[in-house]
């Protein structure tokens, strides 16, 4: 294995992830990966501590918030055989069934997202991958 | 493994096509239909069909906008609508699939289109293909403010250059009486 390409891994416990949308919270820290056992990729859905807020939004620090991941540091294959990787992990925050808390969210979006049925937060994306 | 990437990479975008994959149909089956039923396919609801449905379920305030630049690529149309109650809007998105459902009666295979949101009423998404709809109910509606997202859309992008030309450096004016000390 080539020492100069870097290794891309999993979202697991104790990762911590940009938010952008426009919830209020700013960092995020992973607890648990819904699906998969190795972590969690692009796609996916995370349970998540907020470790950093905007002073007036939505969410506080220190609550527990489910999220899905829009940007991973570790690629994706796509059916054309391509691949998509960011350079940063991050989340946009969502409730239990599923809603976006935030109204808009910053930032390109994959369009891995509408498979995984997140069509939500394609429609509030500013900008689509 | 190359045999099986390169037979999946017309399926690219498929919803481009206006038709959804389903799961485990035989490849070269679905390039023979996909070239002769591309344009009528059964699955996907049309324009016309959907707001006449709409009209049926007494769904308030339907907005059809042809979608932004920056969405073209997925999608062509986008329906709002709104139900004044959750139930109301439960029920908008079972009317869209069950007509979706009567519009491929003679088909083996009927493909769906999919939803999201179903379980909690405030907002649902119809994605079938082409046409996307949301039905919300009006608290969301005005909390996520969609119309006002899309339509301000393209004049996002100008606001920027203002406040570029923002950031210019000017020097405080110094109205004290103490010289300005130099910042070496």
């Amino acid at each position: 294995m080539s020492a100069l390409c870097q290794r891309r891994t999993f979202i697991q416990m104790r990762t911590v992830l940009k938010v952008v949308d426009n919830s209020g919270a700013k960092k995020v820290m992973c607890i648990q990966a819904l699906k998969g056992k190795k972590g969690a990729r692009l796609g996916d859905t995370i349970v998540a501590s907020v470790k950093e807020a905007h002073p007036n939004g939505k969410v506080k620090k220190g609550k527990v918030v489910y999220g899905v991941v829009v940007c991973a540091a570790m690629q994706r294959g796509r059916y054309d055989g391509s691949e998509v990787k960011f350079d940063d992990n991050a989340v946009v925050l969502v409730d239990k069934q599923g809603q976006p808390i935030g109204t808009r969210v910053f930032g390109p979006v994959p369009h891995e997202l509408r498979k995984k049925k997140h069509v939500k937060i394609l429609t509030l994306a500013e900008h689509i991958a | 493994m190359w045999a099986a990437l390169r037979s999946r990479s017309s399926s690219l975008h498929p919803w481009k096509q206006g038709i959804a994959v389903p799961p485990g149909l035989n490849p070269t089956a679905f390039y023979s239909s996909s070239f002769t039923t591309a344009t009528t396919n059964k699955a996907f609801l049309s324009l016309q069909e959907i707001e006449k449905v709409l009209n049926d379920v007494r769904a308030d305030d339907v907005k059809v906008l042809s979608v932004p630049n920056v969405h073209a690529d997925w999608a062509d149309y986008v329906v709002l609508a709104t139900g004044r109650s959750t139930w109301h809007v439960k029920n908008i998105a079972q009317a869209l699939i069950h007509k979706a459902k009567q519009k491929q009666k003679g088909v083996d295979r009927k493909v769906l289109p999919s939803v999201e949101g179903q379980e909690e009423g405030k907002w649902i998404v119809i994605d079938s293909g082409k046409i996307i709809v949301h039905a919300l109910d009006e608290k969301a509606r005005e909390y996520y403010n969609l119309e006002g997202l899309w339509t301000t859309e393209t004049s996002q992008k100008e606001p920027n250059l203002e406040l570029e030309k923002a950031f210019v450096k000017i020097r405080p004016k110094n109205n004290s009486k103490k010289p300005v000390q130099k910042v070496a």
